[in-house]
């Protein structure tokens, strides 16, 4: 059985209950008191302290307002023309989305990792066993989303764990049980897979035709990792998320490079020992 | 407020804006997110460039010894000089990959698994079997050369027990290893500028090894006056070609980054590149060598060749950073075909 999470943006209201939780219950000690200016996002990014981070993206494709606009209106979802001739997606000018480790099914980190510390759980999640991480900090550069970092004076390398305690006690993770929307949903991959076509479909008919799943083997999963366990729904660009579009398996290449590696070796062998012939 | 200051106030402001960035919003062409790193550097200092550097060298240098012996050239300073390299090399290499790790004390978890599609842990592995291998036949050396306090039992059973022309043939695939898995260490990786080269940075390095470690050898001899006056030829032969090869490999390397070698040329690393790696280590040696042979353009060449060498791998380590940093580099790259596929082939 392979657990994981459906992270539904659409429904994201940006509360951050989701990056307070998983602080508290995993104990995570905080970021400092950085203020980005950017937006309401003062966390940055997924770090090997901060393993749920809602990205605030104040989308800038949409069409700006201006003039007097009755915001009350416009949250009650009206169609007909707004004062001022302004347009509005009735979804709203900000996007939120909760970002996660991923848990690839081919997990660029756990090939990376000399130690064997990152291994799959009982679960089919991406773990990394903080008893024998030893610091190389290789799996930081191998993952394509930028989750994993090097927690500094630990030395370790630290990422979500997917709540691989409160699991193994049958709880659902900290985001997931503190999320008010259900932006978060926690279960088992391949109904969760089911539930995010569900969503979309239902996105499509109501004429949100942009909505999408990102993390399937097609979308956000191609060049060998696989597609993840956890998905997203997502109504704009990958990268609007600051997400790639086809990220890639870095060990894909591990092979022919030996092989282009050891061609070379032969060669310069017989470079050397042709400078010998006299 | 007065429904009067109300007015005023929205006036003063002409229109009522409800974008929260009014300067950039509207424009904003960029697909990222507030300019924030999709995915996370390396953290390698100084200790990660030097290693590849030291470790390039005992590579290349059990290359050329290697091939001196199965050729039959018999030299004993050069045999000498060289196995003293490797151990030199082989001693520093663990401390400075040591010294790198968060939790150094725990540096044996390397030797708890071995993973074929972790170039860590393979070098893990190859460090160990090459550092080892080289450590043995240095003693040898040692005894002979009576550096274990003279002639004793330990210093004679070493000399009895170490098989030095086998043990030096062993080492030999391991030190190769050793030396193009350093490129490939930092190809398989999800930073652009080394991901798109995987095919030619392991070759890349182990020439730039190879031509370091030539220069070396030819350093030493020369300094000490030692050395037959053949290995000296050859050593300069050898060197010349393997920077001209490596100079290619670096131009294709460049072709291959296109778009996404551009850090190698930004105003932090060109110097390091162009100026170190490329004039300094490449050109400028590759000229002197050219030339009429003599004692000190020899050495000049060596130095340069030795100094690119090492300004070559901190100008990859620091280009790999920059590549790292910047959004637009990775979006480009994981968005299309740039990006190493499964179905590609060698």
């Amino acid at each position: 059985m392979a657990t994981g999470f459906l992270t539904d943006t659409t429904v994201c209201i940006g509360c951050k209950a989701c990056e307070v939780a998983c602080k508290q219950w995993n104990q995570l000690p905080a970021d400092g008191y950085e203020l980005t200016g950017d937006s309401y996002d003062n966390t940055k990014q997924l770090s090997g302290t901060t393993w749920r981070h809602v990205a605030f993206i104040e989308n800038p494709k949409k069409r700006r307002l201006t003039g007097d606009v009755d915001l009350v209106a416009l949250a009650e979802d009206v169609t007909q023309p707004l004062p001022g001739g302004a347009e509005l997606d009735a979804l709203g000018r900000w996007a939120f989305m909760s970002d996660v480790c991923k848990h690839c099914v081919a997990a660029p980190c756990q090939q990376a990792c000399p130690t064997g510390s990152i291994i799959r759980n009982e679960f089919d999640n991406v773990y990394i066993q903080p008893d024998i991480c030893n610091g190389c900090g290789y799996c930081v550069p191998a993952c394509p989303y930028g989750v994993i970092t090097q927690v500094p004076h630990d030395g370790r390398a630290f990422k979500c764990t997917l709540c691989y305690d409160r699991q193994k006690d049958g709880l659902e993770p900290a985001c997931a049980k503190a999320c008010p929307t259900e932006s978060i949903q926690f279960g088992e991959v391949e109904e969760l897979k089911v539930r995010a076509e569900e969503r979309v479909q239902e996105l499509h008919d109501k004429g949100y035709t942009q909505a999408y799943v990102w993390g399937t083997p097609e979308v956000g999963g191609t060049g060998g990792i696989g597609g993840n366990h956890s998905k997203f729904i997502l109504m704009d660009e990958p990268e609007t998320y600051n997400l790639p579009r086809h990220p890639f398996l870095p060990q894909e290449k591990v092979k022919g490079g030996v092989i282009a590696g050891a061609v070379a070796a032969t060669v310069l062998g017989a470079v050397v020992a042709l400078a010998f012939r006299d | 407020m007065s429904d009067a200051a109300r007015q005023d106030n929205q006036q003063s402001n002409g229109k009522a804006e409800t974008t929260h960035h009014p300067e950039t919003d509207p424009k904003r062409e960029d697909k990222n997110y507030y300019g924030i790193p999709p995915i996370k550097r390396a953290h390698w200092t100084w200790q990660i460039p030097i290693y590849f550097w030291l470790g390039g060298i005992g590579a290349g240098t059990q290359l050329f010894a290697t091939m001196a012996q199965l050729l039959g050239h018999r030299d004993e300073a050069l045999a000498r000089v060289s196995r003293y390299t490797v151990l030199a090399t082989m001693l520093l290499s663990p401390v400075l990959l040591v010294w790198d790790l968060g939790r150094p004390e725990r540096f044996y978890n390397m030797m708890r698994i071995l993973k074929l599609r972790s170039p860590m842990s393979t070098q893990s592995w190859s460090l160990l079997a090459f550092g080892n291998l080289g450590g043995l036949i240095a003693a040898r050396q040692a005894a002979e050369d009576g550096l274990l306090l003279g002639d004793n039992p330990l210093s004679r059973l070493v000399i009895r027990l170490v098989p030095t022309r086998l043990f030096t043939v062993l080492a030999l695939p391991f030190g190769l290893f050793v030396g193009f898995n350093t490129g490939n260490l930092i190809s398989a990786t999800s930073v652009p500028i080394w991901a798109r080269n995987w095919m030619l940075m392991g070759p890349t390095f182990l020439t730039s090894g190879l031509s370091t470690a030539l220069s070396w050898l030819s350093l030493v001899l020369h300094l000490g006056r030692w050395g037959e006056a053949k290995t000296l030829r050859v050593l300069h032969r050898a060197e010349k070609a393997v920077i001209l090869i490596e100079g290619l490999l670096i131009g294709a390397s460049l072709i291959r980054m296109s778009r996404w070698g551009k850090p190698l040329f930004s105003k932090e690393v060109a110097p390091l590149f162009v100026g170190g790696a490329l004039l300094g280590g490449i050109l400028a040696p590759f000229l002197l060598l050219s030339g009429k042979e003599r004692r000190s353009k020899s050495m000049l060449a060596s130095v340069l060749a030795l100094a690119g060498g090492l300004a070559f791998r901190f100008s990859m380590i620091l280009a790999g950073r920059k590549s790292a940093d910047d959004p637009e580099a990775y979006f480009t790259f994981a968005s299309g075909e740039s990006a190493p596929q499964p179905e590609d082939k060698v």
